[in-house]
């Protein structure tokens, strides 16, 4: 089905709502304008329940200067088809309220919470209201709004942050960060135990806050580039290709196939390098080195390979708007492939090790379980929802760049069957997430196997003139997280005027609170590594 | 056709140890087109002209190279500490700036990062060699390992997957007598990431002080040398070197695990 059929068929069931909406068409985005506020809640009801659609994220933008008030867009996407549903209220200066959605969409708490912090905007029923993000920062600042400047020295005043207290005989609390054990980033969990079980587990971020998405208003666009791969140091392609897909959406490029081809080649070698050390690091977690730095090694590897083609480890520079800058030749192409090749006979051999050593498989076991409704209440994405088999993928939903293009080895049947059997296992456990990555591993295996020759039509195209002001459009992409969401609005003169970012990270971390829960504190690294968050994706 | 020699070592199965040999020669493990270091190495012929210049400065999305230009008398910085290695400059004006695959850039000053038309002078030492001087520098001050806490201020974990390495069978730091170590009350040296956050401010300055004496701060990366992409904002400091004092620079974006062990070094060198 085309873009515009797809909407043409969500949009004739909304004709009772006629009167009380305008209707925006923007490529795969259909845009609704909502009257009076108030209605938004009775109008999320209704999508949810006849829709069955995903809360992806809310967007706030200060458009006083445009005489709009404050605009808040609550995204929405379906499971099935390729298309957002972008509502859309406003909201006045005088009345810096908004209506929660916490009891139709659970995730909306997190994204109101954010608005509340950024904006200053609340929403009146969300029951939990606390900063997020800002710490100790004055009550009336609010850096996203455009009387906001960048280096606006903001005084702090040290305040205590309040955990929901536990109490109750015999109940401990454990204090855990920012600074952790580990090399890894900083964020603070606070326990809950009675004995060595965890009772109730509260996360704050927000630590690696570095004002990206204010810095991103006060940039060059084409030097955007840079900052996007700089959300998440391990989700470079990811990022910087959701947000190149935004700016090529909005000025209507089409890049050619060649950059489609490269940009896909690594996107895949990212998510298999970050897999490899994902699973290394579960396994250093259970305490079976041995296939931790064997894993590692791997790692390392596709690194080098990063590097020998990209002229960076972690792919930094490889993007850019309109296309990429980095060249594949054949030569580079069969240097990719003998490398991968290598790699997995190597990995299958140390995947077989560990499915035969019952110390391994039983401490991944039953350990971390979600549900799949908290997964659905959530709005998980990536492995952590494919771990309930609930699939969101954005190459298969989404497809964009060289995506629709791929066509993998059809499996048989008795393959199928046998993956559905292995798909009935997955309960939401460490293993199944475990699972689900060595899933994807091969998947992106077929993926970059299947291209074999490259085309040679060039590698990007300019970016043209001035791109009309205040137009916006959502670019997304699959990082090895899950979807990440970059939704820009063009100001004056090229310049951006609003950058929202939304990682896989985001919208997953809530969850961790839940894993936890009924398992001994000594597991809690494991959880928190089979899932693998970004803090810097999440705070921005 | 012939797979490559590169990493033929890396992925066979045996028992043979896969650390790499000389994790500080320059020569073969590093791609020659690895981003690792810009420099001002002008052609022959160059000539520096009041617009190159103006282009350069401008050509950088984080304001690491600067022109000056005092009664005809042209000059061009590049601070390497502000630089996140895109490589913008090099296209702009190839015949002065060069991007070479050196990693051996970390300074014990932050002004030694700042370059001002000089030409570079090859390091040849190896990874190897590297990692045995630290080791008998490390027994002659210490008599026992040297202990690092890794601090992550802000970073966009970029930095962190790089110390990281470090840690794997191929770069093995432990065997020159390094280990990372969990509480910055058991750490010689504090390796800090990231513009140091507004909002990590509080707990870098308490494990600082945690931190036992005699303690050395290395500042990993663009962003601790000088808050990189991200700058001086409401939410970052602008550099570790604001918060707390700062030992070493080992600037990069990220800086590769051998600048890293070459930073250790220079830091030892300092007690």
């Amino acid at each position: 089905m085309s873009h515009k059929e797809i909407i043409s068929k969500y949009y004739s069931k909304l004709e009772r709502f006629d009167s009380d909406i305008k209707k925006i068409e923007n490529n795969n985005e259909l845009h609704l304008v909502l009257n009076d506020p108030n209605k938004l809640h009775d109008f999320c009801k209704f999508l949810k329940q006849d829709f069955d659609l995903r809360l992806l994220t809310i967007i706030c933008c200060d458009e006083r200067k445009l005489n709009h008030g404050f605009k808040i867009r609550h995204v929405f996407g379906s499971d099935t088809d390729d298309f957002f549903l972008f509502v859309t209220i406003f909201i006045d200066e005088s009345h810096p309220h908004f209506p929660s959605l916490y009891d139709v969409f659970p995730s909306s708490i997190l994204y109101e919470r954010e608005i509340n912090d950024m904006f200053g905007l609340t929403a009146k029923e969300n029951p939990n209201i606390k900063p997020l993000i800002l710490h100790d920062f004055p009550n009336n600042v609010f850096p996203l709004r455009k009387d906001f400047n960048l280096n606006d020295d903001v005084k702090r005043n040290l305040k205590q942050f309040e955990f929901t207290p536990i109490t109750g005989e015999g109940v401990c609390e454990i204090p855990v960060g920012p600074i952790h054990a580990g090399i890894i980033e900083p964020g603070h969990f606070r326990f809950s135990v009675l004995g060595e079980t965890i009772i109730n587990l509260e996360t704050r971020l927000g630590y690696t806050h570095k004002g990206i998405e204010k810095l991103a208003e006060n940039m060059p666009i084409n030097d955007v580039v840079f900052l996007s791969e700089r959300i998440s140091g391990d989700e470079s392609i990811a990022n910087s290709v959701a947000f190149c897909q935004a700016i090529e959406k909005i000025a209507q490029l089409t890049i050619p196939q060649k950059a489609k081809q490269i940009r896909l080649l690594f996107a895949e070698l990212e998510r298999i390098y970050n897999h490899f050390g994902t699973l290394g690091g579960i396994l250093s977690d259970v305490g079976f080195p041995y296939g931790a730095s064997r894993l590692n090694i791997l790692k390392e590897q596709i690194m080098q390979l990063n590097e020998r083609l990209s002229g960076s480890r972690i792919l930094f520079g490889v993007n850019q708007i309109g296309g990429v800058k980095i060249n594949i030749t054949d030569e580079m192409l069969i240097d990719i492939h003998f490398v991968l090749d290598d790699a997995f006979q190597i990995f299958e051999k140390i995947f077989d090790h560990l499915k035969s050593n019952p110390s391994v498989m039983d401490r991944l076991r039953n350990t971390g379980i979600i549900e799949k409704q908290l997964a659905r209440d959530l709005g998980l994405v990536g492995i952590s929802s494919r771990c309930i088999g609930i699939e969101t993928d954005a190459r298969q939903t989404h497809p964009y760049g060289y995506y629709p293009s791929i066509n993998l080895k059809q499996k048989t049947l008795r393959e199928t069957m046998e993956h559905q059997v292995e798909l009935q296992k997955r309960i939401g456990d460490v293993l199944s997430r475990f699972m689900s990555r060595v899933d994807d591993l091969r998947q992106s295996k077929a993926i970059i196997g299947s291209i074999t020759t490259l085309k040679g039509d060039g590698l990007s195209v300019s970016m043209g003139d001035e791109l009309i002001p205040y137009s916006s459009g959502l670019g997304y992409a699959e990082s090895h997280r899950g979807e990440t969401l970059h939704w820009v609005m063009i100001g004056e003169d090229n310049s951006i005027f609003r950058y929202k970012i939304r990682t896989a990270s985001f919208s997953n971390w809530p969850v961790i609170e839940h894993a936890v829960l009924n398992n001994i504190v000594a597991d809690f690294p494991v959880i928190n590594k089979s899932f693998d968050f970004s803090y810097s994706g999440n705070d921005l | 056709m012939k797979k490559s020699d590169k990493t033929n070592h890396l992925i066979d199965m045996s028992f043979k140890s896969v650390a790499i040999k000389d994790p500080l020669k320059m020569d073969d493990t590093i791609a020659a087109n690895y981003r690792g270091y810009v420099i001002l190495d002008p052609d022959k012929d160059f000539v520096l002209k009041d617009e190159t210049g103006k282009i350069l400065e401008n050509s950088c999305p984080t304001h690491a190279i600067t022109y000056q230009n005092d009664d005809s008398n042209l000059k061009i910085h590049l601070d390497n500490g502000k630089c996140i290695l895109c490589g913008n400059c090099q296209v702009k004006s190839p015949e002065l700036i060069k991007i070479t695959n050196k990693f051996d850039l970390a300074k014990k000053r932050r002004d030694d990062l700042i370059e001002t038309f000089s030409m570079s002078v090859p390091f040849g030492k190896t990874y190897d060699e590297l990692g045995q001087e630290l080791k008998s520098k490390i027994n002659k001050i210490f008599g026992r390992s040297l202990t690092i806490r890794e601090i992550d201020a802000g970073s966009c974990n970029g930095c962190e997957i790089e110390i990281n390495a470090l840690n794997n069978s191929v770069y093995d730091i432990e065997r020159f007598g390094i280990t990372f170590v969990a509480s910055p009350r058991h750490a010689d040296i504090l390796l800090v990431t990231g513009p140091a956050s507004k909002n990590m401010e509080r707990a870098l300055k308490i494990a600082y002080d945690s931190t036992p004496n005699p303690k050395i701060v290395i500042a990993v990366g663009a962003c601790a040398c000088s808050g990189g992409i991200f700058g001086n904002n409401y939410a970052t400091t602008g550099g570790i070197d604001s918060i707390v004092p700062v030992n070493v620079y080992i600037p990069g974006c990220p800086p590769r695990p051998q600048a890293l062990l070459y930073g250790i070094l220079m830091a030892i060198n300092k007690i």
